[in-house]
Order: C-alpha cells, then sequence, then structure tokens
C-alpha cells in the first residue's frame, strides 16, 4: 500500500521465558487511517504482537516505528507513545479497575495532566461515543459483559489516541452486539483514527476490514485486501481459514450465472442487490 | 450480601451526601449506646426502620429478614446476661430451675439489664443497616478521601470492592462448569472440585492482577489510581432536620435516664 504507515516493525521477535516464541521475524507496516484486522487462530501471536504496539512489551529482536520514529523505551517517550497508540484488552474484567464508570474513564485523561474541566469533558464525549451515558450511576458490577466492553472503548477513546487496538473486540459477544461493537468500531475509524483489530472471525474480517494481516505460529504469512486475501487458495490453507461465507455464496452463484460478476459483496445487502439486480436482468 | 450492595445504588436517598447520612447514623447510634433507656433503643429502632423503609424505599420484608439475622446472637448474648445461678436461696428469682446444687434463674433486675442490651444492641445494629443500605461503597471512599485517610489505602479498598465482584462471577462460572460435569455428584467428586475451584481461583486471580497492572500501564499509569471525584454538595435542609432529630433523642435519651426533668 502506498499510503503512509503509521505503526511499522522489523525482524520483530520474541520469546516468552518459558521459552515460547509467541513472535518470529515480524516485519509489517500499518497504513494510517485504516480498518486495520489481524487474522489467525487462537495462540498465533496477535495479543503478543499487540502489546509491542504501544511499548507494554520490548521485544528480543527488531524494532518498532512510530509515525516514522523508532520507538524508544525512555520513560517519558512511552507515556507519549501511550498516549497515541490505546490498546482495548480482550477481557474487559481485567481493564475496568474502578467500580463508578465515571471514575474508571477518568483515570487515563486524568493521568495525561489535562484540567477538570477537560477530563469531564473528555469523559462525556467517551460516554456519549460509546452510547453508554445513561450508564453513569450504575457501579461497574451491574454492568453486563456487552456494557463492559463499552465503558473499555470508551477508557481508550477518552484519552483520544490516533491508533485504537482492540484485541479480540468481538469475542464472547452475541451477534446483535457484534454488530454494534463492530459499527463503534466504523464510527471512531471515520473520525480519522487508525482501528486495528484482531479476531478468529474470517467474515467480520471480510466485511470490515480495509487491509487484513493473516498470523500463523508467531509469523505474519500474509497481508492484502480482503479480496486478495481470500481469493489467495493456498494462503487460506495454510493459515486453516476457513472462507467468508458471502465469497463462497458469490463465486458458486456467479459462477452459475445467478449473479452480476462486478465486486464480490462486502454484506449481506449488497449481495441481495447483486441477486435482484441479476433477476430483474439489469 | 450482595442485595444490600445493590440497594445502596437504587435506593430513593441514593444521592443524599454521603457525610449526611454518615453522620444521621452514627450519631443515632452514639446516642443508642450511650444511654441504657429502652424507651431511646425503642425509638432509633423505629425511627432508622421508618427511614430505611418509608423514605428509602426499602422492602419492609427485605428489611424484617436482615433485621433476624443478628437475632440468633444477640438472644444467646442476652440470655447469659439474664440467667443468674447461686447456691443458696434462690428467693430473688422471678422464675428458676435447679441443676445438683445450683440454682439458676432470672430476677428482675437482670431481666431488665438483658432487655435493655438487646434493644441496644438491635438499636446499633439498625442504625449501620440504615447506613449500609442507603450509602454505596463509592460513596463511602468518596467520604474517606474527603475525611484525608492515605490514598494508597483507599486505592486498596476500592480494588478489593471491585475485585470481589469480579472473583464471585469467576468462582460462579467455574462452579457451573463443574457443576454441569458431575463435578458435586458425590462427596468425593465434590472434594476434588472443591480443591480445583480454589487452587483455580488463586491462579486466575494472580494472571488477573498482572493483567490488570498491565492494562493500567497502557494507559500511562504512573503509581497512583487518579480518577474524577464527584462532587456532593451539603444540604442546609437536611443538615437542620439530621440536628433537629438528633437533638430530640438526646434530650428523650437524658430525660429517661433522669438527668432533666420537665417541670
Ligand atoms: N504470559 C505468557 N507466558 C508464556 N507463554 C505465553 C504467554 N502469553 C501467551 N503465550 C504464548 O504465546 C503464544 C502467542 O499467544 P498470544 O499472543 O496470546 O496469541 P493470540 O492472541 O493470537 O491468541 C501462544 O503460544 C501462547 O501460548
Ligand atoms: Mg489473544
Amino acid at each position: 500500500m502506498s499510503i503512509e504507515p503509521i505503526i511499522e516493525t522489523r525482524g520483530l521477535g520474541f520469546s516468552y521465558v518459558d521459552g515460547t516464541q509467541a513472535l518470529v521475524d515480524v516485519t509489517i507496516s500499518i497504513p494510517k487511517g485504516k480498518r486495520i484486522a489481524f487474522l489467525g487462530p487462537n495462540g498465533s501471536g496477535k495479543t503478543t504482537l499487540f502489546l509491542h504496539f504501544n511499548g507494554l512489551m520490548r521485544p528480543d529482536r527488531g524494532k518498532i516505528f512510530f509515525d516514522g520514529r523508532e520507538v524508544s523505551y525512555k520513560h517519558h517517550r512511552l507515556l507519549e507513545l501511550r498516549k497515541q497508540v490505546g490498546i482495548i484488552f480482550q477481557d474487559p474484567e481485567t481493564q475496568l479497575f474502578s467500580s463508578s464508570v465515571k471514575q474508571e474513564i477518568s483515570f487515563g485523561p486524568i493521568n495525561l495532566g489535562l484540567s477538570r474541566n477537560d477530563v469531564e469533558e473528555r469523559v462525556k464525549k467517551a460516554m456519549d461515543d460509546t452510547g453508554i451515558a445513561d450508564l453513569k450511576n450504575k457501579p461497574t458490577h451491574f454492568l453486563s459483559y456487552g456494557q463492559k466492553k463499552r465503558v473499555a472503548i470508551a477508557d481508550i477513546l477518552a484519552m483520544e489516541p490516533r491508533v485504537l487496538v482492540c484485541d479480540e473486540p468481538t469475542a464472547w459477544l452475541d451477534k446483535k452486539h457484534e454488530g454494534q461493537i463492530m459499527r463503534l468500531l466504523d464510527e471512531i475509524n471515520s473520525d480519522g483514527i487508525t482501528v486495528i483489530m484482531s479476531t478468529h472471525d474470517v467474515d467480520i474480517a471480510y466485511s470490515w476490514a480495509d487491509y487484513i494481516f493473516v498470523m500463523n505460529k508467531g509469523s505474519v504469512i500474509g497481508e492484502g485486501t480482503p479480496e486478495q486475501i481470500f481469493y489467495d487458495l493456498k494462503l487460506l490453507e495454510e493459515a486453516e481459514l476457513e472462507r467468508p461465507w458471502l465469497l463462497d455464496i458469490y463465486d458458486d452463484l456467479s459462477n452459475k450465472g445467478f449473479l452480476n460478476r462486478d465486486n464480490p459483496p462486502k454484506t449481506k445487502d449488497e449481495l441481495l442487490l447483486n441477486l435482484a439486480n441479476c433477476v430483474r436482468g439489469t | 450480601m450482595l442485595k444490600i450492595d445493590q440497594y445502596a445504588y437504587i435506593n430513593r436517598i441514593a444521592d443524599m451526601h454521603p457525610i449526611e447520612k454518615s453522620i444521621l447514623a452514627l450519631a443515632t447510634m452514639v446516642i443508642c449506646l450511650a444511654f441504657s433507656a429502652p424507651l431511646t433503643s425503642v425509638l432509633v429502632i423505629l425511627f432508622m426502620a421508618v427511614l430505611s423503609i418509608l423514605v428509602a424505599g426499602i422492602p419492609a420484608r427485605f428489611y424484617l429478614k436482615l433485621m433476624s439475622l443478628p437475632l440468633f446472637f444477640l438472644v444467646t448474648g442476652v440470655l447469659t446476661v439474664a440467667l443468674n445461678f447461686t447456691t443458696t436461696s434462690p428467693d430473688s428469682f422471678l422464675w428458676g430451675f435447679r441443676i445438683g446444687r445450683y440454682w439458676f434463674g432470672a430476677t428482675g433486675v437482670s431481666l431488665a439489664l438483658a432487655g435493655n442490651l438487646f434493644l441496644k444492641a438491635l438499636g446499633a445494629v439498625s442504625c449501620l443497616y440504615f447506613l449500609s443500605l442507603t450509602t454505596s461503597m463509592l460513596e463511602i471512599f468518596a467520604m474517606l478521601k474527603k475525611l484525608r485517610l492515605p490514598p494508597l489505602f483507599i486505592e486498596l479498598m476500592s480494588l478489593v470492592y471491585r475485585f470481589i465482584f469480579v472473583l464471585l462471577e469467576t468462582t460462579d462460572r467455574i462452579y457451573i462448569s463443574q457443576a454441569s460435569r458431575w463435578g458435586y455428584a458425590n462427596i468425593k467428586n465434590t472434594y476434588r472440585s472443591l480443591g480445583q475451584l480454589v487452587t483455580n481461583l488463586f491462579t486466575k486471580s494472580h494472571h488477573n492482577s498482572q493483567m490488570l497492572f498491565t492494562t493500567l500501564m497502557s494507559r500511562c499509569y504512573q503509581g497512583e489510581l487518579n480518577v474524577l471525584e464527584n462532587s456532593y454538595t451539603l444540604s442546609k435542609r437536611n443538615l437542620l432536620m439530621i440536628t433537629f432529630v438528633e437533638t430530640a433523642l438526646l434530650v428523650t435519651g437524658l430525660w429517661s435516664c433522669g438527668y432533666i426533668r420537665f417541670l
């Protein structure tokens, strides 16, 4: 991609103390302002890689660049990096430390040294943006799992990062809440924030992402637009990935001549529209 | 216990200033404990019941159930005060029985003392119930901060409070998954499952604490859990009412103990 990268890694390698090689020679370049998905089975190293993006982990080998500048592990530079790159962790239970939703969200902005008024404003905006304004006075332990997930997102939004990293944002959510979270991530992205997420759900990655990295056993084994990835059958086999159901149906029906061969549909509605047009003979 | 926590957030006087509620509860409790006057104790019990049930809107049945919880301890405690024993003449006993050489029984004085003690304890308990039913832990923490307790102390308390619920939920999940696989079908399974439950909880908690630290670091944690404090404002009206009620209780107490006389 020709777009300027926001995060780059070169030859990144990391092993846990027990010897597990979690990252092996990862060299990637994440385009600015896009929707990025990291696709890979459990244990492929997505979380470990994400923790490197804002300096929570330090690589054994290789380098990381943020906005063209090499990541430094000096105290004040790390704080600066963490202000720009926010991570939403997979399990909101471990991220939410306060029993008050409002106080929880205020933690990040206060650490940035903002004035009380600015903090109040940011908290309010983050709550409005994530649709949790009505939970303001509820204690954290009254919330449902989906609501906690939103609070976790608001936590980070309130710090106004340039990159939002979401680790498995749709894990353990039902279809309805999954849709809500994905729309929320879309809205966040439309404000110019680069949104990076990990998932093992090919349908979500295909429909949502502008650009996909495929991971397996600690390596990035493929990257490209959703079309490039899901028409690369060899890659899919190597990564043990299914194909998105939309693409399967589209390919099958268009091969039989029941669908127009324009662009592969990204949503169910696009597929149905194509079908309707085809039946009408346009 | 968890129900008390829920009512603390949803009761009708949840937004009353926590300091007002604390003064009300604690001052009433001190008056109740200071005077050995059944009248004061009964007034306190009734007053707190009215506040909790009618004003705060706690369901009467739940309130009565709570009040009955300490009854067992109260009754056993009070019995030992009411019962006297002697080896000589049991004349002063209103009622009594004999075991071997000993006479056991209750005198008028000991009965009065026991009744007094019983009412006093129940009154004090109802004050504490009022506070815990109407004031959430969050408000208590805010108040302790106002009272300038060390921040580290309050941070620890609030983390403990938050993670009690995480721990409970985890326990629940592990328990259900064990029970659905016959983990508690017989005594032997039960012992084994309980053992696993406890070890699992320990490793989970350890993992949680490490994750928590990582997530805090990710949000620029620098050693202090600073958060926005809620600002409450004291209400003159409430304070006046509290002063009035407490004065009335105080006067009743003094009067029933004979310290003051009305002509
Ligand atoms: N704290 C840890 N200690 C040791 N090994 C770990 C730890 N966390 C993860 N791993 C291992 O590192 C590998 C990558 O894990 P992870 O980054 O969590 O993958 P993913 O997020 O894609 O599921 C896995 O083999 C996992 O078992
Ligand atoms: Mg993971």
